[in-house]
């Protein structure tokens, strides 16, 4: 009797599941920010499947002791101080020109050479080819890889954190709606006092007296995100929940607080908690690709770190020359936070009932 | 009502008194103080690190250092600054916020009004590709990865076009000989915005009861540009004269933050303008006014965004709290001397009385802001109001 009707409530389940999935597929942008998620999944997955295959050779490939030198055949040229444009230069930054070499640059380490020979010359970072997909950085590490490994950086601390914070926020604003008076006041001070502290300098000063890890710097954002305003949003939401007329019967018939509170005001605050979830996950990536890009946090490799050594070594200012520097992990956090933000919208204008088309 | 106004008011004074006390245990557990650069200077005696500490008291124990800022905190003396001695906080503070609130409410306007025309469009366009097409670009606009998205405008229009200059807040060389203090020029320029905006505020009022759409919209324009004319005979006028050069320096070097941000912020705007007018448009009250049968441009602008904009506002009065909290990367990147940056240099420097300062002066910023809200809700809305009152 007991599995018999197990089995049919999981049949059901399933059912509202796929039916609830398929009104989420209407919502184009909702399922162009799933696809965007899946793929940033994916990446994040292959990489380690790539190292355990030995497809790729983790002496080369890894993301952060890697290295990969690739050569050239370089002319060797003098660049003079003399007025440009010349026959070959038309300005002085365009000597020494692709496969050319300056002659300054290499005659300590080669006694002896002249100008118009031809030597072998390393370069880093090295553009895209068959072998680097999105080629190497300053220190001849693959960015592709680097690439992949900051997504799993990202996927791990935006869903811990996300986690970590609504959690909170869901059970703190719904004791706040429903018990009310004394304790609902201390918890909205509360969350007044965690607005108060400015977010980007308060992790200043954390990351001065503590080594961040990343799930460090998940469970702080995920604390401060859940004690923040995010509880005051929710209580709202539980407040009007609390005036439902179900909630007033259950109580006639006898139900206790705890029970109330637990089967009949949470479940009903659960699904903007998720809402609430899917968005926090693009402020947690953001504030970790900040802080990485500031240099703050104890990580070896991550899209903000990519971006910051792209910087310090100059590259950034050079435009698209160094194109594979500078764009794909500006690109990924873009895409990985909009991507998440364009699900909670997608969610957003399907389950809400007064966002719904029909 | 008052009952509770007092009793808000007062947690209010418990939970700055908490900041205070929080914020002070923070800046003391980061390690080492402002004048450990002293001990490695090899031409100072030895004793020369002791003697400074001793004279800004930072040889005595947490306990009594904390009693003593917090008495002479509430007594409205925030100290001298460790790093640039002669200055206190508060004149530190007063040179720095003109420059970070004019950049910001410059960036926040334009924002808000930007944001809530393309919300308004998208909300009304729903379903068609175009709106997904803009909603797609304006989420991506909101999670761009910030720092590098203001490098890459630094290099495209600083570098690569030359158009605007590189960050900084005025070009020192033309200032050499200048007869005027920058700040001076600056504070002329606010005194500029600030008529501009209240007589084009005033003509918006003056305006709002005209019927046709139209007429309205040019008349509007119209006044702008008049403004913009009679704003030339302005900056013509006595020392005004001599100033213009060294203001439109100034001008010259916020295109490009106030760009930069503007891209960024509006897009928060348009998102949330497009749900609340969604919600809207499904109002009982929308479709009469279809069934009178009235042209869809005034169900849009006149009936529809009018409700709108409540929430959007009420979100817009929160976003001007955050300023001084989201300015410190703005100004970083384009090195605009304002509050963000004095915060970050202040944290990073350990010159604890110029950062204590700040942070109460962005904390008591953020607790009126939500006393106020929490006031204007509880007085609006009757169901709030009885819950607080238990």
């Amino acid at each position: 009797m007991d599995s018999v009707n197990n089995s049919e409530n999981n049949s059901l389940k399933y059912e509202s599941l796929k039916r609830n999935f398929n009104l989420f597929r209407q919502s184009k942008i909702g399922v162009l920010g799933l696809v965007i998620v899946a793929i940033f999944g994916l990446l994040a997955l292959l990489q380690p499947f790539l190292f355990l295959t030995n497809i790729w050779d983790e002496a080369t490939y890894h993301p952060v002791v890697g290295y990969d030198s690739q050569k050239i055949q370089a002319t060797v040229v003098s660049c003079k101080d003399i007025d440009y444009p010349t026959p070959e230069y038309k300005t002085p930054n365009d000597c020494p020109g692709p496969e050319e070499v300056n002659i300054v640059a290499v005659a300590p380490y080669n006694p002896g050479i002249q100008e118009g020979d031809v030597i072998e010359q390393f370069i880093q970072p090295a553009p895209p080819s068959s072998k680097h997909i999105l080629g190497t950085d300053s220190l001849g590490r693959d960015v592709f890889s680097q690439l992949m490994e900051g997504s799993q950086v990202a996927f791990v601390l935006g869903l811990l954190s996300a986690i970590v914070g609504v959690g909170i926020s869901t059970l703190l604003g719904t004791i706040a709606a429903y018990f009310g008076g004394a304790i609902d006041a201390y918890l909205m001070r509360q969350s007044d006092l965690v607005l108060m502290l400015p977010t980007l300098p308060l992790l200043f000063i954390i990351s001065a007296f503590a080594e961040l890890q990343v799930w460090h710097l998940a469970l702080v954002l995920g604390i401060f995100g859940g004690l923040g305003g995010s509880v005051i949003t929710i209580k709202s939401q539980a407040l009007q929940v609390k005036v439902k007329p179900f909630v007033d019967s259950a109580r006639i018939t006898g139900g206790s607080r705890m029970k109330i509170l637990i089967s009949h005001i949470l479940p009903n605050v659960a699904p903007l908690a998720l809402l609430y979830m899917v968005f926090s996950v693009t402020g947690a990536i953001a504030s970790e690709s900040i802080l990485s890009f500031l240099g703050l946090l104890n990580i070896d490799m991550s899209w903000g770190l990519m971006i910051s050594v792209a910087q310090a070594d100059g590259y950034i200012n050079q435009g698209m020359e160094y194109w594979w520097l500078v764009l794909p992990a500006g690109l990924a956090v873009t895409l990985l936070a909009g991507g998440f933000y364009l699900v909670g919208r997608g969610l957003d204008d399907v389950f809400n009932p007064r966002l719904r088309k029909r | 009502m008052l009952r509770y106004i007092v009793n808000r008011f007062i947690q209010m004074v418990v939970v700055f008194f908490l900041f205070l006390i929080i914020s002070y245990l923070l800046f003391d557990a980061i390690p080492g103080n402002a004048f450990q650069n002293l001990l490695l200077n090899p031409s100072l005696p030895p004793y020369a690190y002791e003697e400074t500490i001793a004279l800004y008291g930072l040889d005595q124990p947490l306990s009594v250092r904390l009693q003593k800022y917090i008495v002479n905190f509430f007594k409205g003396d925030l100290g001298y600054s460790y790093i640039q001695f002669p200055k206190t906080a508060i004149e530190l503070i007063a040179e720095r916020l003109p420059r970070t609130l004019m950049l910001f409410s410059v960036v926040n306007i334009l924002a808000f009004y930007t944001g809530f025309f393309v919300g308004k469009i998208l909300a009304w366009r729903r379903g068609s590709k175009s709106e997904t097409w803009i909603t797609i670009t304006s989420v991506f606009s909101y999670t761009v990865f910030y720092p590098w998205f203001a490098l890459l405008m630094l290099w495209f229009f600083g570098l690569r076009m030359g158009w605007v200059p590189i960050g900084k807040f005025l070009t020192p060389s033309k200032w050499y000989d200048s007869p005027f203090d920058s700040d001076v020029v600056f504070l002329e320029m606010i005194k500029y915005m600030v008529i501009f905006s209240v007589l084009y505020f005033v003509i918006t009022l003056l305006t709002k009861e005209i019927e046709s759409l139209n007429l309205r919209r040019n008349i509007r324009l119209g006044s702008f540009f008049a403004l913009l004319f009679i704003s030339n005979f302005y900056w013509n006028t006595g020392q005004l004269s001599e100033m213009r050069f060294y203001a439109g320096d100034i001008a010259y070097h916020t295109i490009l933050p106030v760009l930069t941000v503007t891209i960024v912020a509006f897009a928060g705007t348009a998102l949330l303008t497009r749900t609340t007018m969604m919600e809207v448009l499904k109002d009982d009250y929308i479709l009469t006014a279809r069934a009178k049968g009235l042209s869809q441009k005034r169900i849009r602008d006149r009936h529809a965004a009018r409700t709108a904009l409540l929430p959007v506002v009420t979100s817009f009065i929160f976003t001007i709290v955050t300023i001084i909290d989201g300015s410190v990367l703005t100004e970083t990147i384009f090195s605009w001397p304002g509050m963000g940056q004095l915060i970050l240099e202040s944290v990073l420097r350990e010159d604890i009385p110029v950062a204590m300062a700040s942070f109460s002066f962005i904390g008591v910023f953020a607790l009126i802001a939500h006393f106020l809200a929490d006031v204007s809700y509880a007085f609006l809305d009757p169901r709030i109001r009885i819950k607080s009152q238990g």
